[in-house]
């Protein structure tokens, strides 16, 4: 007895678990659901990255998407304050027309992305050294500017959301 | 019998038009931001099947996958941080209702 049916199968069940998710984040009238979900999509495409053999993107697809995005997201839910209003207004008023429009596009191109055949597959072994040695190496440099980027991005997250208002800062100098 | 590499871009596909779908659709600028990120990961999934399914020799595909994450996680924090401090001007999270800069 072979297992060869366990890959197409779990592949299917993490396939579903990717659509099912991405379109309740935007059917989804809770945002708070909306986002956990959106977590749960993101496990399940972490699923996909180990079934493709590429084990260290999936592990970083849990740390940074499911740990430090959602975490992210829920807080920025927690801020905003989007009361409860009649289902109308949860859509814009050019619903239909964008619907139509995405469709029109999407259904080519998914038909299309099947005609795409795999390679033979390769000698087994995880995707970290290949990864390693292409980001130390060729991709040096693009690297420390992402680690610039970074950095940036935090100063200006901080600097947007940072209040500057002169009596509470005294308040605060007070205390 | 392995899956195709033809499945995984189709998902790929798929989820991407789910996020732009959302991105047209919806009129909370959080889950605006939520359906950027669907859209991400979507591109992430097709960039490391064809890096490992498509018969090239070194694996560059993940390494743009890396990139991605990095871009991902600095768009979310100035994104929410944006909408916080449009937020607080206002509190309003439609999008349709942050219309200050409409000339």
């Amino acid at each position: 007895m072979t297992f060869d049916f366990v890959e197409p199968v779990v592949f299917a069940l993490l396939a579903i678990g990717v659509i099912a998710g991405g379109a309740a984040v935007v059917l989804l009238s809770r945002i708070t659901a909306g986002a956990l979900l959106m977590a749960f999509t993101f496990l399940c495409m972490a699923g996909m990255f180990v079934l493709l053999g590429a084990e260290t993107i999936a592990a970083f697809q849990v740390l940074i998407y499911v740990g430090a995005i959602t975490v992210l997201i829920l807080y920025g839910v927690m801020f905003t304050k989007f009361g409860d209003r009649p289902r109308a207004l949860f859509f814009q008023r050019q619903t239909p027309l964008a619907v139509v429009f995405v469709a029109a596009v999407a259904i080519p191109v998914a038909l299309f992305s099947f005609s795409f055949t795999s390679a033979p597959p390769r000698p087994g072994g995880g995707d970290l050294p290949a990864l390693a040695t292409s980001v130390f190496t060729d991709f040096a440099f693009p690297f420390e500017i992402a680690s610039v980027l970074l950095l940036a991005a935090m100063v200006g997250a901080i600097v947007l959301t940072g209040r500057d208002d002169p009596e509470e800062a005294a308040l605060r100098r007070r205390r | 019998m392995t899956v195709p590499l033809g499945a995984y871009v189709a998902v790929s596909a798929v989820l991407f038009f789910i996020g732009c779908a959302g991105v047209l659709v919806r009129r909370n600028a959080v889950v605006i931001l939520m359906c950027v990120e669907l859209m991400l990961n979507a591109a992430n999934l097709a960039l490391v099947a064809f890096s490992r399914k498509y018969g090239s020799i070194d694996e560059r595909g993940s390494v743009f996958v890396v990139f991605v994450f990095v871009i991902a996680a600095a768009e979310v924090a100035v994104g929410l941080a944006i909408i916080l401090s449009a937020y607080r001007n206002r509190p309003v999270v439609d999008v349709d209702q942050i219309h200050q800069m409409k000339g």
